[in-house]
């Protein structure tokens, strides 16, 4: 009983704790949203202005970009059009100008040359929530070479075989950090050493490869929709497709290194059911994570297992949520329903907090390394280990309806409705 | 280590369980479920306790593990508050609604759709289907 009393404030402080937390976070993401409101009448009065300017200038050599409409909601086409000089290839480059994520990657890749593996940690903030590469469409094929590659396929060496690097200009500028990771370092759970800063060609290596790891497939950061005339001009349909980032989008057309145009602005709108996740960087019908938390909770009770199992593994198969996202959200999510049990055992003395603690201060070493680890793996990583751990939990759910299971548990669950009445009575003769 | 439940003394096998304990807490705090699945068979079967002492007391474990989880995600900048202003009150609801219906099904046969769901999850995500 005395542990009791200690206990409680330890997990109480810890709610306040996160409670107090979440509001933080809250305001710190507000004031975004109204600003770019704001912003964006302005850069819609520039937005014409610019393309004036860039129309009637006699240099032929600079491409132009013009585009149909200046708002979607929620996705859409948009018409791109525009002169370039002739004979060349064009490429458009378009992102999320106002709505940047995260993106990290963990080099563990012996490196042919030397032998030896860098693991080395690579993180930056200011990846676009959305980039893209347009090329003309007789790319296609090269396109399709790409994809067929499939996981293994890099951006850098499409960028190549596209003719493509001209048009990749924004997230060469992001800032990135890196780390040096020892294993040490990981088991306290530390990012490890932070390295010098890249010189710009290393940052535009690297962050061609955070561009990868952050979109993961060839088809959402690369298109083959330009078709180029013999005489420059171009039409592009693009197509934004629902649940991106909300906010301003500019498109750049790039003919070579230096002839670059002036960026063409547009804005995606989103409404409500849609909600902007801010850290995962993607819009979101929040009625279906609600009804699919619902649903699989409620069948969480019934097995007796947390929903986690099966939350975890569907949120990042159907939604675009990076796995890092998920994991750090689903988590938080099962903690008070846990708190709650806990309090409704410990009514009836139905837990042993000398067990409970020691095997729980076992845990919350292993709590402390676990997310770091959630960083270093890729999401195809992830899925697969998540693939394992889904079998195993099936072979021991099988375990549990064995008919010598069944008979254990039912001796034992008449134990513990004995217990459960001593409780009863128990706390009854108190009040009397 | 002797553990009094009830009047009853049980002896366990607390160095095991510390491992198994850490272990899992590792992999379901990377993965981002709560494990309980995992713990009642160890201290069951590992242990040797009886379930009515597993049950409460292995929740509890699991509560450090995720409390001290979902700081760590939180310092690494893993939690997304509006999604999870969006599914708290699921998980809740699904809760409250659960125990409900839990008598009136049999959670055999719930056991065994469930078994069956997993293999086929698993599957997908290794990518064999």
């Amino acid at each position: 009983m005395k542990k009791t009393v200690r206990l409680m404030p330890f997990w109480m402080v810890f709610l306040v704790f996160l409670f107090l937390t979440s509001p933080w976070s809250a305001i710190a993401q507000t004031p975004a949203a109204p600003d770019t409101g704001q912003v964006e009448p302005q850069t819609m009065g520039a937005e014409p202005a610019a393309a004036e300017m860039a129309q009637p200038a006699p240099c032929p050599a600079r491409p132009t970009v013009q585009i149909d409409k200046t708002s979607l909601n929620n996705g859409g086409e948009i018409i791109v059009t525009g002169q370039a000089p002739p004979g060349k290839p064009v490429f458009l480059e378009v992102w999320a100008a106002d709505k940047t994520v995260r993106a990290n990657r963990f080099d563990s890749k012996k490196d042919p040359k030397t032998g030896k593996i860098p693991y080395v940690f690579y993180l930056t903030y200011d990846m676009p929530a959305y980039y893209k590469i347009f090329v003309p469409k007789t790319a296609q094929p090269q396109l399709d070479a790409i994809k067929q590659e499939g996981k293994k396929w890099s951006f850098s060496k499409a960028l190549e075989t596209l003719e493509a690097g001209a048009a990749y200009s924004v997230p060469a500028k992001m800032s990135i950090e890196r780390y040096k990771a020892t294993i040490m370092a990981s088991i306290i759970g530390s990012r490890g050493n932070l390295m010098p800063a890249m010189d710009d060609q290393e940052n535009k290596k690297s962050s061609m490869q955070l561009v990868k790891s952050r979109f993961q497939s060839a088809d959402k950061v690369l298109g083959a929709d330009i078709e180029v005339n013999p005489d420059g001009t171009y039409k592009a349909v693009i197509k934004i497709q629902a649940g991106l980032a909300p906010g301003n989008y500019k498109i750049m057309a790039a003919v070579d290194k230096d002839l670059r145009s002036e960026p063409a602005e547009f804005e995606n709108k989103i409404n409500f059911p849609f909600v902007y996740l801010s850290v995962a960087g993607t819009s979101q019908n929040i009625f279906w994570p609600f009804l699919l938390t619902l649903a699989i909770s409620i069948f969480g009770v019934l097995m007796g297992a947390g929903g986690g199992f099966i939350l975890n593994p569907i949120l990042v198969s159907l939604f675009p949520l990076p796995h890092t996202i998920v994991a750090g959200t689903v988590m938080p999510t099962v903690l008070f329903s846990q708190a709650s049990g806990i309090y409704n055992y410990s009514k009836i003395k139905f837990i042993n907090w000398k067990l409970g603690c020691t095997i729980g201060a076992a845990m919350l070493l292993g709590g402390f390394i676990g997310p770091k680890l959630t960083e270093l793996i890729t999401l195809s990583q992830f899925k697969f280990a998540f693939g394992w751990i889904l079998l195993v939990l099936a072979a021991l759910m099988f375990w549990q309806t064995t008919p010598g299971y069944l008979a254990k548990n039912k001796k034992e669950q008449a134990v513990l409705k004995e217990f459960k009445k001593r409780a009863e009575e128990a706390a009854k003769a108190k009040q009397a | 280590m002797k553990i009094d439940f009830w009047g009853q003394e049980f002896e366990a096998n607390m160095i095991l369980g510390c491992i198994g304990g850490f272990l899992i807490a590792v992999m379901s705090s990377m993965f981002g479920f709560g494990g309980g699945p995992f713990m009642v068979p160890l201290l069951t079967v590992g242990l040797r306790l009886p379930m009515y002492i597993v049950v409460g007391s292995s929740l509890l474990a699991i509560f450090f593990n995720t409390s001290m989880s979902s700081i760590r995600h939180y310092q690494f900048g893993n939690f997304d508050l509006v999604l999870f202003l969006c599914m708290f009150p699921a998980a809740l609801l699904g809760g409250y609604i659960g125990p409900q219906i839990a008598k009136r099904v049999s959670p055999t046969v719930v056991k065994q759709i469930a078994c069956a769901g997993l293999v086929l999850l698993g599957l997908n995500l290794l990518g064999l289907y």
